[in-house]
């Protein structure tokens, strides 16, 4: 069990320094709905989980079906949209992106070993690939200029963050009802960043970022 | 039944996003109604939550219930009114968000879990967030998108922040439901550095949506470009909602014996959004943009009063009473201003006091009740702020706070009598309404009556609320 949870991290880890390398936004799509099954498949292999009830086979199911079906559906039908292909002219370049997101992973590492926490069943690798993840979200929002790559940053952010929570929270406190909520927030969330998406580029005709600035002091 | 206080209005959303607009126009007012009904039958104790494991009603959570509910009446009056002069072309969708706004605050104010209380927060940004760019330009559009995507990820961190909370109970071995009443009471149990880690996360992110600088940005677009009923629900209701979710914490960790260093990074923040806000209302160019720079400030003295505690911490609470009330009604009467010169520059506006008589009535006796001018309330909260800061002898703090507040009714001042006086023109396109005076006035007049006469019920709540970081009248 434990091995196979390594896997998945790691997998998670890979799909993150793809996306920092990825110039096309239809392949970032695809990414994203790989590391969202991945992440919500996480949980499952965890040691500290031992009982697998109904419930937490139902929500895993539901999450799922939000982080990997329905988040990326909407995404793939917001680039449809845009008829926009590839990231043009990024703030750091990819090569620059790849290797700052190897230096997350090294410096997650630290920051892991440093913490010094007991992680359930010393899954060290499992904290490393959250914050990573987290930090590479965060930078791909800053370092990219299309509105469609900040949202998979936003992303990639908050699938860090749930991984934190995975990582660090007890099972006694996992509430399905509560994290339902956390995620219906996320879908939510990106359904309305998806159609205000659509006005800009009705209104801009484009979604580059660079061009919303009207708004300044 | 407790959460009917946020379920109602959620019903009469989904209800009004359906129906004909004339329809939901009474929809939205009788909702409104309602509202206020269900804050009393809180306010006097009478309805207990049904799922009490995350929802309960705390005295702060009902003052900030009280507000919201109390604006929100007056300001579903005067949409309506606002929304028969513009044309909008979805006004469906905007009474339906105003009604799931409505119900995401009250839901705000009533979780004790700190997960739920995340959910309602992040819920409030994203059915807000169609209120904005209802106009659909390509400045409210741009608004809308910095608001969603910058409060979104302040939000994240939130999150992060409580999941940093959830560490402190397990390594202090703490087995209670993840509440923030649960926790009060083992709080000294909890693991003090990460309580601290959390603490910082939690007051970035829910400190991005109450507007505190530097995360401000959003505030002054968001607040400018939404249509003025929107403004004034965001800028008297939302931010208190979110200021609920820093002093929910802050009292966490005031139980746990961390209160100094949490102050200190209230006061930090508090006065850096003054300072920022007393710097860009000198040079404002748009009145909705000033208003919205006011709100920041605002903001920042409301932090910065809760974490001198004592005395200060009772005129926080106060002012947070009467800024929703004088700021919405100064928001309202922008509408009014904005719809009779069809402009939100300063500098094509003008002579105010003949041609709008009735708005400049309330724009300048809101301006001069936001400045700190008796009758109004603010004059008395910022006070005590003030006597409470010298008592704790916090003399540098003290001095800056005194002197944003001079530069900043300095600045606003200059732009209000060029507003009010100054030489115009031109014919004004819409003339006022009572419908669009009255809400203003009354909103104003709250404030003075609170100013002279604060009932007893009000009172004891206020002091309830801030008993548990020990503030109070003698503090």
């Amino acid at each position: 069990m434990i091995q196979l949870s390594d896997a998945i991290l790691s997998l998670v880890l890979l799909s993150v320094l793809l996306s920092l390398s990825s110039n096309r936004l239809m392949g970032l799509v695809r990414i994203m709905a790989f590391q969202g099954i991945l992440v919500s498949l996480v949980p499952l292999f965890l040691d500290q989980h031992q009982g697998i009830g109904a419930g937490s086979i139902l929500f895993l199911q539901i999450m799922i079906l939000i982080k990997g079906i329905l988040i990326p559906g909407f995404m793939y039908i917001a680039v449809n949209k845009v008829k926009m292909r590839t990231e043009v002219e990024p703030f750091v370049g990819y090569h620059a992106s790849l290797f700052t997101g190897l230096a997350f992973i090294v410096i997650s590492a630290y920051i892991t070993e440093r913490l010094n926490i007991s992680l359930p069943g010393g899954h060290a690798l499992l904290l490393i690939t959250a914050i990573t993840t987290m930090a590479s979200g965060l930078f791909l929002l800053m370092a990219r200029r299309k509105a469609i790559t900040q949202v998979i940053g936003y992303l990639m952010m908050e699938n860090g963050i749930y991984l934190v929570g995975a990582a660090l929270a007890k099972e006694s406190h996992t509430q399905y009802v509560v994290e339902f909520g956390v995620l219906l927030d996320l879908l939510v969330g990106v359904m309305i960043m998806g159609i205000v998406l659509h006005n800009i580029n009705s209104a801009f005709d484009d979604v580059d970022t660079a061009l919303l600035g009207r708004l300044k002091d | 039944m407790l959460e009917l206080v946020f379920l109602i209005p959620l019903f009469a959303g989904i209800m009004a996003t359906f129906l004909p607009v004339k329809l939901g126009r009474v929809i939205l007012v009788i909702t409104a109604l309602l509202h206020v009904q269900l804050t009393g039958m809180c306010w006097l104790k009478i309805s207990a939550p049904m799922f009490d494991d995350y929802f309960r009603a705390t005295p702060e959570g009902t003052l900030v219930l009280l507000v919201t509910s109390f604006i929100f009446l007056f300001i579903s009056i005067y949409s309506v009114s606002y929304m028969r002069e513009t044309e909008m072309e979805n006004e469906h969708v905007f009474i339906g968000c105003m009604l799931f706004f409505l119900a995401a605050m009250s839901m705000v104010t009533m979780a004790d879990h700190l997960i739920v209380l995340w959910i309602a927060i992040e819920a409030t940004t994203l059915v807000s967030a169609p209120l904005i760019f209802v106009h659909r330009s390509k400045e409210a559009l741009e608004a809308t998108w910095k608001y969603v995507l910058i409060c979104s990820v302040g939000i994240a961190l939130a999150l992060l922040g409580s999941f940093f909370i959830t560490l402190s109970m397990d390594i202090g071995q703490v087995d209670v439901p993840l509440a923030f009443s649960a926790l009060q009471a083992v709080a000294a149990n909890l693991d003090p550095v990460w309580l601290k880690a959390g603490f910082v996360f939690v007051v970035i992110g829910y400190g991005t949506k109450m507007g505190l600088a530097p995360m401000h940005t959003w505030l002054p677009d968001a607040h400018s470009e939404s249509p003025s009923p929107a403004s004034a629900l965001l800028s008297g209701a939302l931010l208190n909602c979110a200021f609920l979710g820093v002093y929910k914490t802050h009292t966490l960790l005031y139980a746990a014996g961390l209160g100094t260093y949490s102050s200190n990074v209230l006061i930090v923040f508090g006065l850096v959004s003054m300072s920022v806000a007393a710097v860009f209302i000198m040079n404002q160019t748009d009145y909705k943009r000033m208003l919205a720079y006011s709100s920041i400030e605002n903001m920042g003295i409301i932090a910065f009063g809760i974490a001198i505690g004592g005395l200060g911490t009772y005129g926080a609470m106060l002012h947070l009473i009467h800024h929703s009330l004088i700021k919405s009604s100064l928001f309202l009467s922008s509408g009014n201003i904005l719809l009779g010169y069809g402009t939100k520059l300063i500098s094509k506006t003008g002579n105010m006091a003949k041609l709008l008589p009735k708005t400049f009535l309330a724009f300048f006796a809101g301006f001069a009740g936001i400045s700190g001018f008796p009758p109004f309330g603010i004059f008395i909260s910022e006070l005590l702020i003030i006597i409470g800061a010298f008592r704790s002898g916090r003399f540098v703090s003290i001095g800056i706070f005194i002197f944003c507040l001079i530069l900043i009714f300095a600045g606003a001042a200059r732009l209000v009598m060029r507003m009010s006086f100054a030489q115009h023109d031109e014919d004004i396109l819409v003339q006022e309404k009572m419908l669009r005076i009255l809400p203003s006035y009354a909103l104003l007049l709250t404030s003075a009556i609170l100013c002279v006469w604060l009932p007893e019920s009000l009172y004891q709540t206020i002091i309830n609320a801030i008993t548990a970081i020990g503030g109070g009248l003698n503090g």
